[in-house]
């Protein structure tokens, strides 16, 4: 299995405060990789600085046999291979929800306003929300949104699905719908970063899980290994209160 | 679908309002080039100063239209200018100016000559050359013919008085001659004086002997004081002359042209202006208000149309300048480079213009505007170019930081969003940030835009026929000032009120409906119309 993004000693400070100490990570194809722990352990940061929302201090992020942290590297062209989806939805307001899917391919991907169309309705479809591409954001629950927002990262094509945290703002009702759409995602053999607080989702569809605290990868393996036969103190003690 | 059929109902209104209102305001489009050797003798002079000029509705007696606009100019003043004209073999323009617009009209060269009853003084001859004088009189006082100073013969009588004169004359500053005199500030023109003193604001004005012998023949409520010590002056200062621009060859021409009219002829023209200018009539309110509306509705019209047209776009372009301004100030500053380093002086430029446009009142500005770009790069703006060129940079000052608080304001996410699927800062801006912006700042530029149509009140300055201009036309000749500023009023209101419905019903339908109906749209369907149309 190739190596679709290699993070090696990653660090990020925000002033004096350092967040990420030498992260040394990687995503294959096809998995799923879920990052779980404590609030301020780094986990969204880590994530962010993947698809350089934040800036790291030091280290490389190699994709495709290129580090793109490189100055002359496309970051626009970069992002579009790395699909997000905010915790917070972040749909476009002012677009209604077939818009919110196409205007992210005709715009920077150029592709024709027919063949977005298509594409659009195809994942608006695979998460549910085909009945609804005329209803502006501020008209859905955030369930909806949250599916139109997986649907819109979809329509790019992206090689890899970035999730911060997708369903830690909804109420358990609607995370219910979410979780149901990702594990179909996974299904399909979808590459997928996810961070996130659902245990339950992590022990059922991650290929391997990755447990970070204080800045630093503590330990990591298949869910097994991590939820049943923890090996280290920190994990231990997080696994008790969660 | 509706936001497209709305912008194209918007575009095609303001296609209809810029088609529609030049029809109004023919005069100010034609304007005569700054040409001195061109066959046109331009003069400048208030028309509010019977019986030396006034404002009359026709061209009876003699009347000569005044330029960019359907009115006539007449008195002794006019009477020697046509003499001029016509020993220049020349063709006679009048240019309507304020009395302290007179003489930077003439140094940047928008007028040839000032025939205004104007003193050839030594402090004015600092800036402009004078001819010959052509006429000479002295002073007096207007006062109520039924007020406590009728029957006074001498200055010392006037202790006491309330006394006041045009501002920056010598009549205003001959009042100090007076022992014990309530100085009160100075008035800009004759008509606010005559109405100060019918309404008891003040107990007379100084003025010369004609303007006081038209002043009691139009109006038999005021008396003419004539001193017998009067003030002491300089036959420089009760005399008047007409002032050219220094070094111009006009100078000796006119004074050749002045010295081939007698005493006699100039006496005889005096008598025939102050017979022939416009009476006054005295009749209630009410009727005061229907009659100056039927006289002069043409005027108030041409005036508001000249209002809103300035004030629609001065403001979009203001807002467009806005945008742009704010969409720049919001760009991300580069790590390092060439680029960082240009961009900050790109934005120290523009802090620099938001602070100068938004610190200085625009009536400052149009005066800077128009005259400085006369005198110093020896550009003629036409004035209604002037007039919008002035409010759509005062406007744009002001939305820049407008656009920057709305920028601002926008949640950080859709910032985010859009960068995730790969949308650089332009992009992000057109296709998510900008349109909500716009949105969001409707109620702001609402006030911008009724701001500007109040605010182009201050063009008159600069001679621009909008409604306060045409206001004060109307009221200089019937004197009615309460009533003919009443109908302004009425008309600012209007504009202003109409104004700010339509943008509420603008912002009602960029938001569209609250509920998501279903039931409406039974199949959804992608349709035609969204793979055609940009995206909204």
């Amino acid at each position: 299995m190739e190596n679709v993004i290699e993070v090696q000693h990653l660090s990020k400070s925000f002033g004096t405060h350092e967040v990420l100490k030498d992260i040394d990570f990687t995503v294959r194809k096809g998995e799923v990789v879920c990052i779980i722990g404590s609030s301020g352990s780094g986990k969204s940061t880590l994530l962010r600085c993947i698809n350089l929302l934040e800036r790291p201090s030091g280290g490389q992020i190699i994709y495709h046999n290129e580090n793109i942290l490189d100055d002359k590297h496309d970051i626009n062209l970069y992002r579009t291979k790395l699909g997000m989806v905010f915790q917070q939805f972040n749909l476009f307001d002012n677009h209604d929800v077939l818009s919110n899917c196409m205007v992210g391919q005709v715009k920077v991907l150029k592709r024709s306003r027919e063949e977005a169309g298509k594409v659009a309705m195809n994942y608006l479809k695979v998460v549910g929300m085909d009945q609804f591409i005329h209803a502006k954001p501020r008209q859905l629950s955030g369930g909806q949104k949250q599916r139109v927002a997986i649907a819109r990262a979809l329509s790019m094509d992206p090689d890899v699905m970035l999730f911060d945290e997708p369903t830690s703002a909804l109420d358990p009702e609607m995370v219910g719908e979410v979780l149901a759409v990702m594990k179909q995602l996974a299904k399909t053999g979808l590459t997928m970063l996810v961070v996130t607080h659902e245990m339950g989702f992590a022990k059922e569809v991650a290929d391997r899980v990755v447990f970070m605290d204080k800045g630093i990868i503590e330990e990591e393996g298949t869910p097994t290994e991590i939820f049943d036969h923890p090996q280290k103190e920190r994990t231990k003690e997080f696994l008790k209160r969660v | 679908m509706k936001k497209q059929k709305i912008w194209s109902v918007l575009l095609l209104l303001m296609i209809a309002v810029m088609a529609v209102l030049p029809w109004g305001m023919t005069g100010n489009a034609a304007e005569v080039s700054a040409d001195s050797k061109s066959d046109v003798f331009r003069v400048g002079m208030e028309a509010g100063y019977a019986p030396f000029n006034w404002t009359q509705m026709d061209n009876s007696n003699g009347g000569v239209p005044i330029s960019g606009t359907n009115e006539y100019a007449g008195g002794y003043d006019v009477e020697v200018a046509k003499i001029i004209a016509t020993g220049l073999g020349k063709e006679l323009e009048i240019v309507k100016t304020e009395w302290d617009g007179l003489v930077p009209a003439l140094t940047s060269g928008k007028i040839d000559a000032i025939i205004a009853g104007m003193s050839p003084t030594e402090e004015r001859k600092e800036t402009i050359d004078f001819t010959d004088i052509y006429y000479t009189s002295q002073l007096v006082i207007v006062v109520n013919a039924d007020g406590p100073y009728a029957d006074a013969g001498c200055l010392a009588d006037f202790s006491g008085a309330q006394l006041t004169a045009q501002l920056n004359t010598f009549h205003y500053t001959v009042i100090d001659q007076i022992d014990g005199v309530v100085k009160e500030t100075a008035m800009d023109n004759f008509p606010a004086m005559r109405v100060a003193l019918e309404s008891g604001m003040i107990d007379g004005y100084v003025t010369e002997r004609p303007e006081a012998v038209s002043a009691v023949s139009a109006n038999s409520k005021y008396k003419m004081i004539e001193l017998s010590d009067g003030f002491v002056t300089n036959e420089e200062d009760t005399a008047i002359a007409v002032g050219v621009q220094k070094g111009s060859g006009l100078q000796e021409e006119i004074n050749t042209i002045l010295a081939g009219i007698s005493e006699d002829a100039r006496a005889k023209i005096m008598d025939e202006a102050i017979q022939n200018q416009p009476a006054e009539a005295e009749e209630g309110t009410a009727n005061w208000l229907v009659r100056i509306v039927t006289e002069n509705w043409p005027m108030f019209l041409s005036g508001a149309g000249a209002t809103l047209y300035i004030s629609i776009i001065g403001t979009l372009i203001g807002t467009v300048i806005g945008l742009l301004v704010g969409v720049i100030r919001t760009i991300p500053v580069p790590q390092r480079g060439a680029r960082r380093g240009l961009l900050k002086v790109i934005s120290g430029i523009l802090n620099v213009y938001i602070e100068v446009f938004r610190g200085t009142p625009m009536i400052v500005q149009a005066m800077v505007i128009y005259y400085g770009s006369a005198l110093a790069f020896n550009i003629n703006m036409n004035r209604i170019a002037a007039a919008i060129f002035i409010v759509s940079i005062n406007t744009g000052a002001y939305m820049s930081e407008i656009v920057r608080g709305g920028i601002v304001s926008i949640d950080k996410g859709q910032f985010e969003a859009a960068h995730a699927i790969g949308m650089d800062h332009i992009k992000t801006m057109r296709h998510v940030v900008l349109p909500q912006v716009i949105r969001n700042i409707l109620p702001a530029t609402g006030n911008e835009f009724v701001i500007n149509i109040k605010d182009t009140s201050v063009l008159n300055v600069i001679s621009v026929t909008e409604l306060y201009f045409q206001t004060k036309s109307i009221a200089g000749i019937n004197f009615h000032y309460f009533e003919s500023f009443f109908v302004a009023c009425v008309l600012y209101f209007v504009m202003t009120f109409t104004v700010t419905r339509i943008l509420r019903l603008l912002e009602r339908r960029l938001d569209g409906p609250d509920n998501y109906n279903m039931a409406g749209n039974q199949m959804q369907v992608v349709r035609p119309e969204d793979l055609q149309r940009s995206t909204n």
